[in-house]
């Protein structure tokens, strides 16, 4: 009777986890091998040709090719913006550390639909960035950057960046001074207490913060529909296009799985990044 | 660190952190200029002051719907996220079992699942319990997205907590029930409010999901079509009263968390 007593505390969560969870993941796999039917939508079968057309169809394959190449941008600006940034949070005052804070923490509050509404105002055809340009006499014309990818990626760091700066900061934030004023006191100049102390051991923090971005980026919905051009299809919209446009609910199943794949191979990819390059992060 | 870095360029570093901080803000700023507006476009600097947008957005039926509706969807999920995020806080943190480390696990991976995923295979398990997409089938949908962030709130409300006190409470007469109540649930108040903070905030905002489990009429869908069709300044004043509400939600909050963090034993 004891030994039940801890799985009775789990029943409610497992009552989301398995009908909401885990047949979701299942229904999407079954479907994947299915086929889409254009009378009866989708009929069971069981067919690799979903993901045969998925993984070799020009169209697809370059849909998947955006998405990755979108997020490793993003990602890569994000983690080169957030190093300084998070490195200022560390050595401030403890009131610009707390209003620093702050900034990084309010997005989180603040929709999304709020969020590209402000960059529509700042980056649009008549945005606030081209009235500034046109008056300084930079360019002739409007730059476009809002629908295109310039656009979409401003937006997705927008939205991101506080995911790679706050994992990157607690990293910084555990480092211990005793390590650096020792390395200094040693004869090390500061550049290289900072690639060599500093660097090291923030990676458990830049490799979550890169993880959480990425991933993030490559399955976003909202931003491409909202920001972005339909020139530079990405994963997430093509999916739901797929599903409700097409009706081709056995072709977004395998998209959704390859997708998920992706996501998963990130995961363990940067999990085992960690262990190794920073195995005193392990369980002791 | 301070005594190494403080030699760094501080007047570079601090310049870059003004930048960056100009980054994040001016998007969320600039809206709440424009929604005062008397205009029609969405152009910054606004022209001329009026609050015209602000009664737009409080006369467009679909938007005040749109609110109700995201309300409930928020408030039920929640509630829903919340009590089986503290049940299973106590599993795993107050019992050694066997598959403990997996339960954890299992119950943090809808983090990483892409919400396109979910709400599609969710669109073909709905019949399965006789549901259809509206307001029940998005709550549940969100339920289990603000599950893990209680959970993990939860647990970590539980690293710090002295099981003494709840021996304590049995040995002096409470039954579990009470000592449930009146000594484990107070002691990771803290922890239980900012993850159902957390999941109410992450069901309000919701898009990736409710596109597949709601009828697109919850209110960031209706602010979205309204965006995409429209484009007026209706959207900028209605994101800017609830800033404020939100805003004036956290002021109460977080210094409640803080006196709950300052009154944790040990």
């Amino acid at each position: 009777m004891r030994a039940l007593r801890p799985w009775l505390w789990l029943l409610p969560a497992g009552c989301i986890v398995v009908p909401l969870f885990f047949l979701p993941v299942l229904f999407m796999i079954r479907n994947s091998f299915w086929r889409d039917d254009p009378v009866r939508f989708i009929v069971p079968d069981f067919t690799f040709a979903n993901y045969i057309t998925v993984l070799s169809d020009g169209y697809y394959l370059k849909v998947f090719g955006n998405s990755l190449a979108l997020a490793a941008l993003v990602a890569l600006i994000a983690l080169v913006m957030a190093y300084p940034y998070a490195q200022l949070i560390t050595v401030a005052s403890e009131r610009t550390r707390l209003i620093l804070l702050w900034v990084l923490c309010l997005p989180l509050y603040v929709s999304i639909i709020m969020r590209v509404f402000g960059w529509i105002i700042i980056i649009g055809d008549t945005g606030l960035l081209n009235q500034l340009l046109l008056k300084a006499g930079l360019v002739a014309k409007p730059v476009r950057i809002l629908f295109e990818f310039e656009g979409m990626v401003i937006g997705m760091l927008h939205r991101y960046f506080p995911l790679m700066a706050l994992p990157l900061l607690s990293s910084l934030q555990k480092i211990d001074p005793a390590l650096l004023r020792g390395s200094v006191n040693l004869g090390a100049g500061r550049v290289r207490t900072w690639c060599c102390i500093v660097l090291p051991l923030s990676i458990p923090g830049a490799v979550a913060g890169t993880q959480l971005v990425f991933a993030g980026v490559l399955s976003d919905y909202v931003i491409p529909m909202l920001m972005g051009s339909t020139r530079y299809p990405t994963s997430a919209p093509t999916i739901f296009l797929e599903a409700s446009t097409n009706a081709s609910w056995a072709k977004a199943g395998a998209m959704g799985i390859v997708l998920l794949g992706l996501v998963l191979l990130i995961n363990i990819a940067a999990g085992s990044l960690i262990a190794r390059a920073a195995p005193w992060t392990g369980k002791a | 660190m301070n005594d190494f870095l403080a030699r760094l360029p501080r007047l570079l570093l601090n310049g870059y952190g003004l930048l960056v901080t100009a980054f994040i803000l001016l998007p969320m700023a600039l809206p709440v200029a424009v929604a005062f507006t008397s205009g029609d476009s969405l152009t910054f600097p606004p022209h001329g002051l009026s609050l015209r947008w602000f009664a737009a957005a409080l006369d467009n039926a679909q938007f005040m719907t749109g609110l109700r509706l995201s309300l409930v969807i928020a408030f039920g999920s929640t509630v829903i996220a919340t009590v089986a995020g503290i049940c299973a806080g106590v599993a795993i943190s107050r019992y050694r079992f066997r598959g403990r480390g997996m339960v954890q696990a299992v119950l943090l991976a809808p983090l990483a699942l892409p919400a396109i995923v979910l709400g599609l295979g969710l669109l073909f398990v709905l019949p399965w319990f006789g549901l259809r997409s509206g307001v029940v089938a998005t709550m549940l949908g969100h339920a289990l997205l603000g599950l893990p962030y209680v959970l993990s709130m939860v647990l970590a409300a539980f690293s710090n907590y002295d099981p003494a006190l709840e021996r304590a409470s049995l040995n002096l007469g409470a039954g579990p029930v009470r000592t449930f109540f009146y000594v484990t649930l107070p002691l990771v108040r803290g922890g239980i409010l900012a993850g159902a903070l957390a999941a109410f905030l992450l069901s309000f905002d919701n898009i990736s999901l409710s596109i597949f489990l709601s009828n697109n009429d919850t209110l960031p869908l209706r602010m979205m079509q309204q965006m995409q069709s429209y484009a007026d300044p209706s959207v900028a004043a209605l994101s800017t009263l609830l800033l404020i509400v939100s805003l004036g939600a956290l002021l109460v909050i977080v210094p409640y968390l803080r006196q709950q963090a300052g009154k944790r034993p040990g």
